[in-house]
């Protein structure tokens, strides 16, 4: 069978964290080829290089047999291969035929000849057989119909490799359904499909081979008809030990933080429980799943469509950061330079601005703040080579030890951590899960949203799971197996 | 995420931060200062500089509010209008009879509640504050016109004090005026946390809010500023010319001011400013205008070097800032 995209011995590290590690990768012409892993096995890297957004350290991209050492998003593109982010990208106040047409709308004497682009946008959709009015503004689509019609663009633009980055992360099933009937017509029309997805089951069901990822290395390509679910689940996590989980003596307390049927749009539906002082529980799903929702809603950036939220006893009210904050309750984000930290201003100054918010001072003592930051470093363990640098010099997981320090230095009653390790390395994130411990030891009520079943298995007395914004499982983590969770996470049959 | 370190070229060097931010700007003001100096005998003397430093010092008044507001972030359209319908409202009520404490107090307070409008569009209702601060400008612009009729209305000898009076017989009461304004804006940038919490929301708007800074207060306090200081300015403009008319403050001084903050290195999407640099910046353009006006060089040229020397700072912020 003829190889559209190969990948040779390729290799990629940024800084000192290696991310892949000479894989061999190749789609055949027609072929639906998934790619799963954890989160940071590596998909994402790949698909970089596949797509010319990242050059490798070592080994080759080949394209229709030709390596190609420079390759750039441009030149990928003009060979045949295109990228369908989980993120749609259509621009949304367009029509569906301005956005299949972008930059290169058929023109007469001039003006746009709007007739024949929407004949052959209209053309172009019909070929694949989707059912979309090429009239309709796309930012009125449903996401399913966007998600087909953004395919439909990279098929017609000269897509022979279609990339498709969890096409149906926020889908329901029958639209799902619809993705997965143009994914089967597009490879029988010769079309090579990479298909990335943490739902196994639809993996399994749709892909011709797979390819599984695991800290950056290659660990199977094998036909989807010879694997199952457990053996998929074992060759992602792998088979060392699951995790050093310490053995902990404390004891839950009074019930503190109360969610009753929070609910926000299509992405979290009715999620319900509590969290007791000492403990940590858990809210893990696929990335960007429901768990995500939880720091906007928590931290009052955004009012949730349903639903309630108590700490210690007393209603918090929804969308307002000062209730939030007033109320004990603390919300660390997951995306520190966005929410967490003003990157320009030093270390010190970020440690005082969350006790600046809530004592409201007329004046500022420097000595003071610093003082008072160089306890909180040292209690937290942030390095720093000058005195006291912006945060924005600081490395990642200096700054997260940083966000940490400045949100939950003082006595809080319930925290919110979200994804609390995002993109730092292996010696900061043991210090950082030690971190967590001993806030749960003091008597915090910890809740933790998390995509990482590790960290989860490593930190949570209590895991809930959410997929599709639904929750599928509510559990003790004691005595649960890693490849059990895994199952319930990325789609097994527990739902 | 693009978390990485960045490496820290300035390690080890012992010139004072303040210094090596504004080298560039000093330089070029130092530069300009001997070739006006080498070319003009005029320049270095007592009468010119003090010249100098009178017609800079409402642009400095200005300058020092709108520093503190884009460190937050935001930017004020309308200073240069509100200066011009203040130095109107000054004189007509001086014209009628009030006396000048009252009447003086009276546009100040006229001047700050204007900020307040534009605070009060750019938080409430959301509106960009270059739109909001653009729609105040041409309105005000329109009104100061209509305050003084079109024509000048002379004070007679009112406000003699701010505009000619002096500090131990030498130093002008503008100027003094002027720098205490700076020095205490300085001082509220360091020591307040009113101050401190502008640097916060200009750097990461989101991060402050979820800390629990107030970030609407804060926000509609730094307009309100901005309007009492320009309506300041406006009253040393109408002490010092002894008369309020059409052409005075505006759009010009407005352009002047923008330019002598962004000259000074303040960045024009918060998060990062210096009254140090600010000061610079007034000064520096302040030579510009004097020098050219020494030289003789036709007067339609300023106009032109102000526009030069903003593109020229403009771009040198832009390259320091993708350094760092």
């Amino acid at each position: 069978m003829d190889v559209r995209i190969e990948l040779a011995g390729v290799s990629k590290s940024f800084g000192g964290a290696v991310a892949l590690r000479e894989i061999d990768f190749a789609v055949n012409g027609g072929e639906v080829h998934a790619l799963v892993g954890m989160n940071g096995a590596g998909k994402s890297t790949l698909v970089k290089i596949l797509s010319g957004a990242l050059v490798p350290d070592a080994g080759e991209v080949l394209i229709d047999g030709a390596g190609h050492g420079a390759l750039t998003p441009r030149r990928a593109r003009a060979l045949g291969v295109s990228i369908v982010h989980q993120h749609r990208t259509l621009v949304p106040q367009l029509t569906v035929a301005e956005n299949m047409l972008l930059g290169r709308l058929p023109r007469r004497a001039g003006a746009v000849d709007w007739r024949r682009a929407h004949a052959e946008a209209a053309r172009a959709l019909a070929a694949l057989d989707v059912r979309v009015p090429t009239r309709a503004v796309a930012g009125e689509l449903g996401p399913a119909q966007q998600t087909l019609v953004e395919i439909a663009r990279e098929v017609a633009t000269g897509g022979k490799v279609l990339v498709l980055d969890e096409p149906t992360a926020s889908l329901g099933g029958a639209d799902a359904a619809t993705v997965h009937d143009l994914v089967r017509r597009l490879s029988s029309a010769g079309i090579s499909i990479v298909y990335i997805s943490h739902h196994l089951d639809e993996v399994l069901g749709l892909a011709d081979r797979i390819t599984v990822l695991r800290d950056g290395r290659r660990i199977v390509t094998a036909a989807g008809a010879d694997l199952d679910l457990a053996g998929l689940v074992r060759a992602m996590t792998g088979e060392r030990i699951s995790h050093q989980r310490p053995r902990r003596d404390r004891a839950a307390g009074e019930t503190v933080l109360e969610i009753d049927a929070l609910a926000s749009g299509a992405r979290l539906a009715e999620l319900t429980l509590t969290v007791r002082a000492h403990e940590v529980v858990a809210v893990l799903g696929p990335a960007g799943d429901g768990q995500s929702e939880l720091f906007d809603l928590l931290s009052g950036r955004r009012r949730p469509s349903g639903g309630r939220i108590r700490v210690a006893g007393a209603d918090v009210a929804a969308g307002d950061v000062g209730a939030a904050l007033a109320a004990g309750l603390r919300c660390v984000t997951g995306d520190r330079l966005a929410h967490g930290l003003v990157p320009g201003l030093t270390v010190d100054e970020n440690l005082d601005l969350t006790r600046r918010g809530l004592r409201r001072p007329w004046l500022v003592r420097w000595g003071r703040l610093h003082r008072q930051a160089a306890e909180r470093r040292s209690r937290y363990g942030v390095a720093t080579i000058q005195a006291d640098p912006p945060v924005s010099a600081l490395s990642g997981g200096n700054q997260q030890k940083v966000l940490l320090a400045k949100w939950l230095d003082a006595p809080v009653q319930a925290c919110l951590l979200e994804e609390p390790t995002n993109g730092v390395d292996v010696a900061a994130k043991a210090d950082i899960h030690q971190l967590v411990d001993g806030l749960a030891d003091q008597g915090t009520a910890v809740l933790l949203a998390s995509a990482d079943v590790e960290e989860v298995l490593r930190l949570a007395d209590r895991v809930v799971v959410v997929r599709a914004g639904r929750v599928v499982a509510d559990l003790p983590v004691e005595g649960l197996s890693r490849d059990a969770l895994v199952s319930l996470t990325v789609g097994g049959t527990a739902s | 995420m693009t978390a990485i370190s960045t490496p820290q070229r300035r390690a080890g060097l012992v010139v004072p931060p303040w210094f090596l931010r504004h080298a560039g700007v000093l330089a070029v003001l130092l530069l300009i200062g001997v070739f006006t100096a080498t070319s003009s005998d005029v320049f270095l003397t007592g009468a010119n500089l003090l010249n100098v430093s009178q017609q800079i010092a409402v642009v400095a008044v200005l300058a020092a509010g709108l520093t503190l507001l884009m460190t937050a972030g935001g930017i004020d359209f309308s200073l240069g209008a509100i200066a011009a319908v203040a130095h109107g409202v000054a004189a007509q009520l001086i014209v009628a009879g009030v006396p000048d404490g009252p009447a003086v107090l009276v546009t100040l307070a006229l001047g700050a509640a204007i900020g307040l409008v534009n605070g009060v569009m750019v938080t409430w209702f959301k509106v960009t504050p270059f739109v909001a601060t653009l729609a105040t400008s041409t309105a005000l612009g329109g009104a100061a016109l209509l305050i003084i009729g079109g024509q000048s209305v002379s004070i007679g000898d009112h406000l003699m004090m701010i505009g000619f009076g002096e500090v131990l017989g030498v130093i002008p009461v503008s100027v003094v005026i002027a720098a205490a304004v700076c020095v205490a804006a300085a001082l509220v940038m360091r020591w307040t946390a009113f101050g401190r919490n502008a640097f916060a929301i200009g750097g990461n708007e989101s991060a402050a809010r979820l800390s629990g800074i107030p970030v609407v207060r804060t926000k509609l306090l730094l307009y309100t500023l901005g309007g009492l200081l320009a309506a300041l300015g406006g009253v040393m403009l109408v002490a010092r010319l002894g008369a309020a008319s059409p052409g005075a403050g505006g759009l010009h001084l407005e352009l002047t001011v923008v330019a002598a903050v962004v000259i000074g290195g303040t960045a024009l999407h918060g998060g990062s400013g210096t009254m140090v640099g600010t000061v610079l910046g007034v000064l520096l353009l302040g030579v510009v205008a004097n020098s050219l006006n020494l030289l003789q060089i036709n007067p339609y040229y300023q106009d032109v070097a102000l526009g030069a020397v903003l593109a020229v700072a403009a771009i040198a912020n832009h390259l320091r800032g993708r350094r760092t």
